[in-house]
């Protein structure tokens, strides 16, 4: 139900550490990008788990972190300094972003010495992305095996590919359950799953998903057709007392571009040919993020059908102070938005955020969006 | 041997008169848009305070951003080479230096004789720590000391932005529009600015024991967040704001 | 203070200026001469375009001319930075990129006349900011963009499997070949495969000889300080496929060498040595002589070395040298082919830059390391560059390294190519603080340069 993935969200290495205690024979990899391809550390039996900031500012990244680079790369790689991540066996990532990137260059230095590292094609409109990423892959396949001492073998990717189709899938139908009316579950609740879901075995989240959705959103109405809709588009995003407060009004998000939302599940392994194969296919073809969005730009229409499918009135772009990939694509899409005749509301977070100051904007984008009901 | 150290900073001009490595006089006036003016009153005050003319002293020490304002002079130094002079005279247990002034602050590493090994100043974006206190203070409707005091009667953390003052001050402002406990806040603001400083003393290390000097060490609610934020026992220095001109006045004497 | 040493000027710096002029000089007749104007940056692996009669149009140092700008005419300098704002750029985003776009959105070229109308843009997206800067360019000027993705080797510390770098290597070939292909068609030109070879031999010998220029600054005392190194090393960022650039420096490391053996120094007081990190703050170089007025000389920057050097790895001495040539190995490359697996495995290979950009760990820590052991170096500045988040890279943890190893170490905030985000009196401070903590007097009173 939605209240234990509260309850994960809130107690998320509490959940890692049991998993562990579960599987004594397995590890846990803690990660740094949705591009990295889950899949193959599952099939070798491993855990990965999303490694995410905890909104608490702190003094520990100074020493080796610019203060220039976004306060999420810095919060991530706190966690690890101060021992929050200790659990795990491994850190990995597939390339992120610079800032990113720097921080799990630190986290390698100073908290966890084994690592995988994927190159991950920025230019995933290429077709030589592909043979270069499947090719890549397979590599990441040997890597991890060479560190369990066992084969991965076809049918455990089979099955791992199966595990997180699923996952998506079941993610895919809570968020068009959002597209109702009537809508049974508020931004803030579906951001507690999405983001909980990053912190566990799929196997686990997809039967709590099953169980959320047949048993407490069926039926359910969370937010009214009188509620203004908003869609959230960014980078990684948990600000959780954000939403709140933004539905504290009336108001709904009703749907996210974000990489810990729905660029992280939106689409499916589609098996062709072999499994790497099929792998490397749905991780060029997923969603992109800024740095991967050239040079056609890819993003923009798949935003508006975004918004349009999802009936969302305004957009809240969210974006980490000092994020050079978003404030790239930042021009961009607002003046797309304003030539759809969709209101927008730019806004520019830190681990904190200040909530006083947003609500007035916030109130303002939705009194523009009521302007016809007032007027 | 007379000698006298000028520390010229952004916010204050201080004044410390020596003699014999004693100090025997200080005088402070706040830099004004004619800093030449609170540089002759500072000095007024500390010559006035030691008893002594102008004529009496024997050797001259700069320091701070404004320093080239005294033309001549025995020894022009850094911030960062007077604070370890200074810290070292009063204090020799004190190996690590956080410097909190007006506009700027700097953590000094120093040496078993009284030099400055290495050093890291804020980053731009957390510039401004005393000043911000004094603001926040302004908009509290409070003394700084008040501020202080408000901070230390504070029964839960709150936290605020620190990287950055502008940003940390829209967070104040929405604090006070939910009616959050004036104490709360004070201590908020203060943990903000620490863990700032601590983070950039981070930056070069904390060895032995920490010392803290400049204007804004004299703020108990921000010595308070210090502490904890570094999980050990800090020194304030006595008259911490006079520490840097009392360095530079000693380097003028053993020059 | 008597001078340590004879100092003499750089014969060949005149003919780098001019080698240089000739360069903007041909971006600007390049319409009138019929050849293609390409826009991009300089690590869009300039050489690919050697098959056309071209002229390039190179992103950064135009972003740098800028910037320098700033110093005589502030006022034109802002409008400029202030049309990229207006449009909603934000101002942490590259300053080279926020300068140029400025410029662009307001139809005013730098060195007079309006912004020169490009053909297409050329780009690859060695950092997160220069694949998307052309995109943006190019919708501007609604012309057509190719980006080639540059994914790098790992340093080598790191033991990249062998199967890794050849699946790097081939998937840039193919986007060289790809890249070629699209030129043509976008054009309508026919590629020149004969010139395209020349290109990539000029390159892999512009960069080679700058590494052994660079390496010649291990003498003591140094024969170039870096404000010296930076006129010489943008010949290769703007020019590396070009014969004259690939002629003029093998004059000028002969003219180095010659230096050495006579022990003519850049800095006469030379007492101690620096290097630096990140671009320097163009448009304020002068901060180098004040370190000369303590007898500290920078020779050099890993910048500066492998932006415009090509450097080979020996794994038993663990350090990096001049790569060796295709000539050199015995490599022949006959056709486009052979051009683009040597181009690719050259950049690959012998390019550090992109590298650090990268992984900015272990690897980038290693190479510091490296170059203040082998050119004797007793301080390093880091330049914390709020303008460019890829040159900073890793700066913090090589700060750490540095401090760990008893190596003095001083940081300075500023923007290479935006002089708002540039305290100089600040920065001024810190560098004397510096030169107190390492026991070094003023030999002389500095003075601005005008």
């Amino acid at each position: 139900m939605i209240k234990d993935f509260v309850d994960i969200y809130q107690n998320r290495h509490a959940y890692a550490k049991e998993w562990k205690r579960k599987h004594p024979d397995s590890k846990v990899v803690g990660y740094m990008c949705s591009y990295l391809p889950e899949e193959l550390f599952y099939a070798a039996g491993l855990l990965p788990v999303r490694i995410l900031g905890s909104h608490e500012p702190q003094n520990v990244t100074e020493p080796y972190v610019f203060g220039m680079y976004c306060p999420f790369s810095r919060d991530v790689l706190a966690q690890g300094l101060q021992g929050r991540y200790d659990y795990i066996d491994a850190v990995a990532t597939a390339y992120p972003c610079m800032h990113l990137g720097q921080a799990f260059d630190s986290w390698t230095i100073h908290v966890t010495q084994k690592y995988f590292y994927v190159d991950m094609p920025n230019r995933v409109q290429t077709p030589y992305a592909f043979p270069f990423l499947a090719g890549r892959l397979e590599e990441t396949k040997r890597e991890i095996e060479e560190w369990i001492g066992k084969e991965i073998s076809a049918s455990d990717l089979k099955t791992a590919i199966e595990v997180y189709n699923e996952n998506r899938s079941l993610l895919r139908q809570i968020y068009e359950l959002r597209k109702a009316e009537d809508v049974p579950l508020t931004g803030t609740e579906c951001m507690h799953i999405t983001t909980a879901n990053l912190f566990m075995d799929k196997k686990d989240a997809n039967k709590l998903l099953k169980d959320t959705i047949e048993k407490e959103l069926s039926g359910r109405k969370a937010k009214t057709a009188d509620d203004s809709r908003l869609m959230i588009v960014g980078s990684e995003n948990d600000d959780i007392k954000f939403l709140e407060m933004v539905e504290r009004f009336s108001a709904v998000i009703v749907n996210d571009d974000h990489c810990t939302g729905s660029r992280y599940f939106w689409n499916n392994v589609e098996m062709e040919n072999g499994a790497i194969e099929s792998i490397a296919r749905r991780y060029l073809a997923r969603p992109v993020c800024p740095q991967r969005d050239y040079p056609e730009r890819l993003r923009l229409p798949h935003l508006l059908q975004m918004a349009k499918d999802w009936g969302a009135q305004g957009i809240i772009f969210l974006q980490q102070k000092f994020c050079d990939p978003h404030e790239l694509d930042k021009v961009a899409i607002l003046n797309f938005f304003k030539e759809q005749g969709i209101p927008t509301l730019y806004l520019e977070l830190d681990v904190t955020v200040p909530l006083g100051q947003f609500r007035i904007r916030v109130e303002a984008l939705l009194e523009q969006l009521r302007e016809d009901d007032i007027w | 041997m007379i000698s006298i150290g000028y520390d010229l900073g952004a916010a204050y001009s201080k004044v410390v008169v020596l003699k014999d490595e004693k100090v025997i006089g200080k005088g402070i006036a706040k830099t004004t848009l004619e800093p030449m003016e609170s540089v002759i009153e500072a000095r007024k005050a500390a010559l006035e305070n030691a008893k002594i003319d102008e004529g009496q002293v024997e050797r001259v020490g700069v320091t701070g951003s404004g320093r080239n304002l005294i033309v001549k002079s025995d020894v022009s130094a850094t911030d960062v080479t007077a604070d370890a002079a200074g810290v070292n005279h009063i204090n020799k247990e004190i190996k690590t230096v956080i410097d909190v002034g007006g506009e700027e602050a700097r953590a000094v590493k120093v040496s078993e004789d009284g030099k400055a090994i290495n050093s890291a100043v804020n980053d731009k974006c957390a510039a401004g720590a005393g000043a911000f206190c004094e603001a926040m203070a302004r908009a509290m409707q409070v003394s700084i000391g008040e501020f202080a005091e408000y901070s230390l009667k504070s029964t839960q953390r709150i936290a605020i932005n620190a990287q950055c003052a502008i940003f940390a001050e829209s967070e104040v402002v929405s604090l006070v529009a939910e009616e959050t406990p004036r104490q709360d806040i004070c201590r908020a603001v203060h943990d903000g600015i620490s863990e700032r400083l601590t983070s950039m003393a981070k930056r070069i290390g904390i060895e032995g024991k920490v010392g803290l000097i400049g204007g804004a060490a004299l703020n108990k609610g921000l010595v308070e967040s210090i502490k904890d934020d570094l999980g050990t026992e800090v020194t304030v220095l006595p008259d911490p704001q006079y520490v840097s001109a009392l360095g530079v006045a000693l380097m003028a004497a053993n020059a | 203070m008597e001078q340590k040493y004879k100092t003499a000027p750089l014969r060949c710096w005149n003919k780098a200026k001019d080698i240089r002029m000739n360069i903007y000089q041909e971006i600007a007749e390049a319409k009138e001469k019929g050849k293609l104007l390409i826009g991009g940056g300089a690590e869009s692996l300039i050489a690919i375009p050697s098959g056309f009669e071209h002229a390039m149009l190179v992103g950064e140092p135009y972003g740098a001319a800028i910037a320098y700008v700033y110093r005589e005419n502030p006022e034109l300098y802002m409008q400029i930075v202030e049309a990229a704002e207006h449009a909603g750029y934000p101002r942490d985003l590259c300053a080279y990129m926020r300068d140029y776009l400025g410029s662009l959105l307001l139809n005013k070229y730098i060195f007079g006349g309006p912004f020169p109308h490009l053909d297409f843009c050329l780009q690859a997206g060695f950092c997160d900011t220069h694949s998307k800067w052309y995109q943006i360019v190019s919708e501007i000027e609604k012309i057509p963009y190719f980006s080639l993705d540059l994914v790098p080797f790992d340093w080598e510390i790191a033991g990249e499997s062998e199967k890794t770098k050849q699946l790097k290597r081939d998937y840039i070939v193919s986007q060289i070949h790809e890249a070629i292909e699209w030129m043509e068609k976008t054009s309508g030109r026919t590629f020149d495969d004969e010139k395209f070879i020349q290109g990539v031999m000029n390159e892999c010998d512009s960069t080679s000889v700058w590494a052994k220029i660079c390496i010649a600054n291990r003498a003591i005392p140094a024969p170039l300080d870096e404000k010296t190194i930076l006129s010489l090393y943008v010949l290769a960022v703007i020019g590396r496929p070009r014969q004259d650039v690939a002629d003029f420096y093998k004059e000028c490391l002969a003219e180095v060498e010659e230096r050495v053996a006579n022990e003519i120094a850049a800095c006469p007081y030379e007492t101690a040595r620096i290097i630096t990190d990140s671009q320097p703050p163009w448009f304020a170089l002068d901060f180098f002589r004040l370190f000369e007025s303590y007898g500290v000389v920078s020779v050099g920057a890993h910048y500066s070395f492998a932006l415009s050097g090509g450097w080979e790895y020996d794994p038993v001495e663990k350090t990096w040298n001049a790569a060796r040539t295709p000539r050199e190995r015995g490599i022949e490359i006959k056709t486009r082919d052979d051009a683009a697996k040597v181009l690719a495995d050259w950049w690959l290979s012998t390019g550090t830059v992109c590298r650090g950009v990268r992984h900015s760990g272990a690897g980038k820590i290693q190479r510091i390391m490296d170059m203040v052991d082998k050119w004797h170096v007793d301080g390093v500045v880091l330049h914390l560059n709020r303008g460019c988040e890829g040159t900073s890279m890793g700066q913090m943890e090589i700060m750490q390294a540095l401090q760990k190893r008893g190596t003095p170490v001083m940081t300075f905030e500023g923007n290479h190519a935006d002089p708002r985000e540039y305290d100089e009196q600040r920065t001024f401070a810190r560098i004397q603080s510096f030169m107190e903590t390492m026991d070094l007097k003023q030999i002389y009173e500095f003075k601005k340069e005008k």
